[in-house]
């Protein structure tokens, strides 16, 4: 049973029956039959559909999945691998989650499309270390899956096998980045490799490899089944679908809500999600998970959708919703954003090792009540001499935020600088 | 090969490489095009995480690592733009945020990057109030190192160098993000043939030697190009001179030879130039003990002892014992002694060791090889003769032959008329020469040396020795014309010898001196004639 407030769409539609997590129940709810129509289809028109889908990578990047696909080499003697990104790390992003425990089979039945696309001969399905029960679900329903035969030998069609392997993550956020990932799950510390080579080359165990994300995964039976202009139904022109909004923070009511792309950050935050307490207004939202820059209230009027979120410098991000209300010091906050990013930096690339470490010593020293005019300025320095330069993408996840901060609320550290201390009560420890 | 444009000038470089690999394979990195970097080294991976090589690409809209973006036909690349300067700028900030700036106190300072570098393209203030990272000084890594781990800018150059030159993997960074640091496991010391090369590659004053460091400092240093004389790779060194007293060697990078490296055992063997050494020469007559000569006295009384034998027909009597530390120019002069006497029974001894397959050879010498060449092979034969009664004298240079177990010890030496001996270090055979003659130290003179492969290559004198000392050549011209010999006058010319070698071996042809120059030159192994076994 679903313990959150909610709204489905065709994702959801069926995860308040438990039945759906079952391979019984899934079947009976019309599940496979996409893998099935996909048995028939060549390879080639599997990722012209999905091209034409427009469905782009709900891990974060937004890049276009049929795109990623195509990069897979067509001939070669080496084994393809996939992998399912189910990290889920980014604060404030919990779609993934409720993807596996409710609907697994969605999962796999995605994976083993995206198998007969790439020609892939396995996936590594990389559950974050924390994600105990969601990789147990995982694992129950690759084992009914295999007893069915969607999986194993037979799982691609005579005599071409697919198998799932789930591995555990050991927690640590830089794993839910498509190279830290294939590190760790070669059992080597999580750091991010250089590109190139691509994983589409040189991916997994040095093999060509496409990473993709679990919620991506799940929309593919989906659009197997009804077809690309179906799929073009939902969301706007350059971001067709739905996605899962994770809404999290100082509303009443923070849940999952499985809505359009392009649906309004207001009508998510004040409608579905019951906006803020009696009393209190909204001061913030982050719109796509902590590594997204945040909007104030003035701004929300915006549609979900990186095309729109872009012209007021954020993106959608993982859809994790967090909203802040006014009792909140922005101060701290980007202060704890930026020692998450701090301690989780993997210590590889110069700036992102001292940048993450430098803004936050700063914050927190502004925080303390000891912070100096120019601070506010060393901090948009460091973040623009992070952002872009490193191998992954990391320290633009950890200067955006912070950039995002002083956009929008630089008067409330000018505030903290004049009074040499926080103006709010502390709501929790540095 | 694709032809690539580097800040407007057009070069041709070689197919699958990187941009900085380019700029190296074709000698402009650092020289005419200046890409600053710290983890990309020539030998090691591509690591592509210092971010200081960054560089704007023709149709690339962010800044490229110039370490790990491979050419393309018609690239262009510009590294002097403003937008490059500033990313140096931001790099070199952000590494010095945690840096303590100990320069003063600090062994590296003079060849420090992250010194030279902050000057170059760095700020020179500093915008940081934070505390910075407190961490493990003066650490016991092992035998040969210690290290400083404030001072490390983690471009892993050390880290990588053990997994993949020595293979054996001590060094690892513990913990991420700022707490990153460098270290070895419990119980498990930094510990390998090669250890001191990870000081050579770090950038910065965390890895020094426990042999070199608060010895000098290294502006007062002069480095002179050498080669190793610690086995028979002849690995290339940079000799580093201060007040006529060597006092380390580097490695000097020959891509053909020991690529960067050196082993720690060579790299000790600079040792060897000051200690132990043969200062005076020294005479004994029969029955007595060795007594310190004037030079010429000595000279005189070898060439005494010798021209008995010559007269009573020396090509029969005579042995002759070559060094494989000697030149190949010294021993040119010795080959030439012996025919000048007819001397039919001569070899070299050499002495042999561990080897492995990285660089130490088993042969513990510089020119084991060039001896062989010039005709002095397997010393048996030599040995045998002495045993068997059939010599009077002997010629020795150096004293390898103490360690072959088939002369049975110095004594298998005393029951013969005449011992000379001509060394540079002290040993066992000055107890039974009649005449020891001391020579010079490869780090003393011009000379070349055959390495196992046959490349030719030239040591240059480095220091002057404290006493009189010439090289073995220049002795055996004297002592050759002290004997009246053909073709001997007691003047040495090492130039004119070392064009000479062509005349006794004709794979030296073009091969000399002059020619080798710092990287030396291979012999050509068809034209090779009458080599010794």
């Amino acid at each position: 049973m679903l313990t959150v407030p909610y709204i489905t769409n065709y994702l959801t539609e069926h995860f308040a029956d438990d039945a759906f997590g079952t391979i019984e129940g899934y079947e009976r709810y019309g599940g496979y039959a996409g893998y099935r129509q996909a048995l028939d289809t060549p390879a080639e028109d599997l990722i012209e559909l999905v091209k034409a889908s427009g469905l782009q990578g709900r891990g974060g990047a937004g890049f276009s999945t049929g795109m990623k696909w195509s990069f897979m080499p067509r001939e070669t003697d080496q084994p393809k691998f996939l992998v399912c990104n189910a990290d889920e790390s980014e604060p404030g992003s919990f779609k993934d989650r409720i993807l596996m425990e409710r609907g697994p089979h969605q999962v796999i039945e995605g994976i083993l499309i995206a198998a007969l696309a790439t020609g892939s001969d396995k996936t590594f399905l990389y559950v974050r270390g924390e994600y105990a029960h969601p990789a147990d679900r995982m694992e129950q329903a690759v084992r009914e899956a295999r007893e069915r035969g969607y999986l194993g030998p037979n799982a691609l069609g005579k005599r071409r096998s697919h198998e799932i392997v789930v591995t555990r993550g050991a927690g640590a956020y830089i794993c839910g980045e498509e190279t830290g990932l294939l590190e760790s799950l070669e059992g080597k510390k999580g750091q991010p490799r250089k590109k190139p080579p691509f994983p589409a080359q040189y991916g997994a165990f040095g093999m060509p490899t496409t990473v993709n994300n679990v919620e991506t995964f799940s929309h593919v039976p989906h659009i197997l089944k009804h077809g690309a202009e179906w799929f073009r139904g939902f969301g706007t022109e350059k971001s067709p679908g739905t996605t899962i909004f994770g809404v999290s923070g100082q509303v009443r009511r923070p849940g999952l809500y499985e809505l359009p792309l392009g649906t309004r950050l207001d009508e998510i935050v004040f409608e579905h999600a019951g906006g803020p307490a009696e009393g209190r207004k909204v001061k913030g939202v982050i719109p796509g998970g902590m590594s997204m820059p945040v909007l104030p209230a003035s701004l929300l009027d915006v549609p979900m959708a990186n095309e729109f979120l872009r012209e007021r410098k954020t993106m959608l991000g993982t859809g994790g919703i967090m909203v802040m209300d006014d009792t909140t010091c922005m101060v701290r906050a980007s202060c704890v954003i930026s020692y998450f990013f701090r301690d989780e930096s993997c210590g590889q690339c110069t700036q992102c090792r001292e940048g993450t470490g430098w803004m936050h010593k700063i914050l927190e020293r502004i925080e303390r009540g000891a912070g100096e005019r120019e601070d506010l300025d060393v901090l948009l320095d460091v973040a623009a001499k992070m952002e872009g330069q490193t191998i992954c993408a990391f320290a633009d996840a950890a200067a955006w935020p912070i950039q995002g901060m002083l956009r929008h609320f630089r008067e409330e550290f000018e505030e903290h600088v004049r009074q040499q201390k926080c103006p709010f009560p502390a709501s929790f420890e540095l | 090969m694709p032809r690539i444009t580097v800040d407007g000038r057009i070069i041709e470089v070689p197919e699958g490489r990187t941009i900085l690999q380019a700029l190296d394979d074709v000698g402009l990195l650092m020289n005419g095009v200046d890409v600053p970097h710290y983890c990309w080294h020539p030998k090691l991976s591509i690591d592509g995480s210092c971010r200081l090589c960054q560089v704007e690409v023709e149709g690339m809209p962010k800044l490229q690592i110039a370490c790990n973006t491979p050419v393309q036909d018609g690239m262009a690349v510009r590294t002097d733009t403003e937008r490059v300067r500033k990313a140096r700028e931001g790099v070199m900030e952000l590494l010095l945020v945690n840096h303590p700036l100990d320069c003063p106190i600090c062994d590296q300072a003079g060849e420090c990057k992250l010194q030279d570098y902050a000057f170059e393209y760095g700020v020179l203030e500093s915008r940081t109030r934070e505390p910075r990272r407190a961490l493990k000084k003066n650490v016991d890594l092992g035998p040969t190192i210690v290290f400083d781990q404030e001072r490390c800018i983690l471009c892993r150059r050390c880290v990588r160098f053990c997994d993949e030159v020595p293979r054996t993997g001590e060094l690892r960074v513990f913990g991420r993000g700022d707490r990153s640091v460098i270290d070895v496991d419990p119980d498990r010391p930094l510990a390998n043939d090669y250890s001191m090369n990870v000081a050579d590659i770090c950038p910065v004053g965390a890895l020094t030697t426990k042999d070199f460091r608060f010895k000098i400092r290294v502006w007062f240093l002069r480095d002179v190009p050498g080669v190793c004389t610690g086995c028979a790779k002849g690995c290339n060194v940079y000799v580093g001179v201060a007040n006529n007293k060597a006092y380390r060697y580097v490695p000097r990078r020959n891509d053909e030879v020991n690529a960067t490296w050196l082993c720690d055992g060579g790299r000790l063997s600079y040792r060897r130039i000051g200690a132990e050494r043969l200062r005076e020469p020294l005479v004994r007559v029969d029955g007595g003990a060795a007594q310190p000569t004037p030079y010429a006295e000595a000279l005189e009384a070898a060439a005494g002892r010798l021209r008995q034998l010559v007269d009573a027909g020396a090509g029969e009597r005579l042995v002759v014992l070559a060094s494989p530390h000697a030149t190949n120019e010294d021993l040119l002069a010795l080959r030439r002694f012996c025919d000048a006497l007819g001397v039919t029974s001569a070899g070299a001894a050499v002495v042999r060791g561990e080897s492995d397959d990285l660089l130490i050879q088993a042969e513990k010498a510089p020119n084991a090889e060039g001896a062989r060449l010039l005709g002095f092979g397997e010393p048996g034969p030599v040995l045998e003769r002495i045993r068997a009664g059939q010599a009077a004298g002997a010629l020795i240079l150096g004293h390898d032959v103490l360690h072959d177990s088939r002369l049975g010890g110095p004594e298998a030496l005393a029951s013969l008329d005449a011992v000379v001996v001509l060394d540079s270090h002290q040993s066992a055979l000055q107890r039974v020469a009649h005449v020891t003659i001391p020579v010079r130290h490869a780090a003393e003179k011009q000379g070349t040396f055959t390495n196992h492969a046959r490349r030719v290559q030239r040591v240059l004198p480095a220091v002057e020795p404290a006493w009189e000392a010439w090289s073995d050549g220049e002795v055996l011209a004297q002592l050759g014309a002290a004997l009246g010999l053909a073709g001997f006058d007691a003047s040495w010319d090492v130039v004119a010898a070392s064009k000479a070698l062509e005349q006794v071996q004709p794979a030296f042809s073009g091969v000399h001196l002059q020619s080798v120059g710092d990287e030396g030159l291979a012999l050509d192994a068809e034209a090779i004639r009458g080599a010794a076994s």
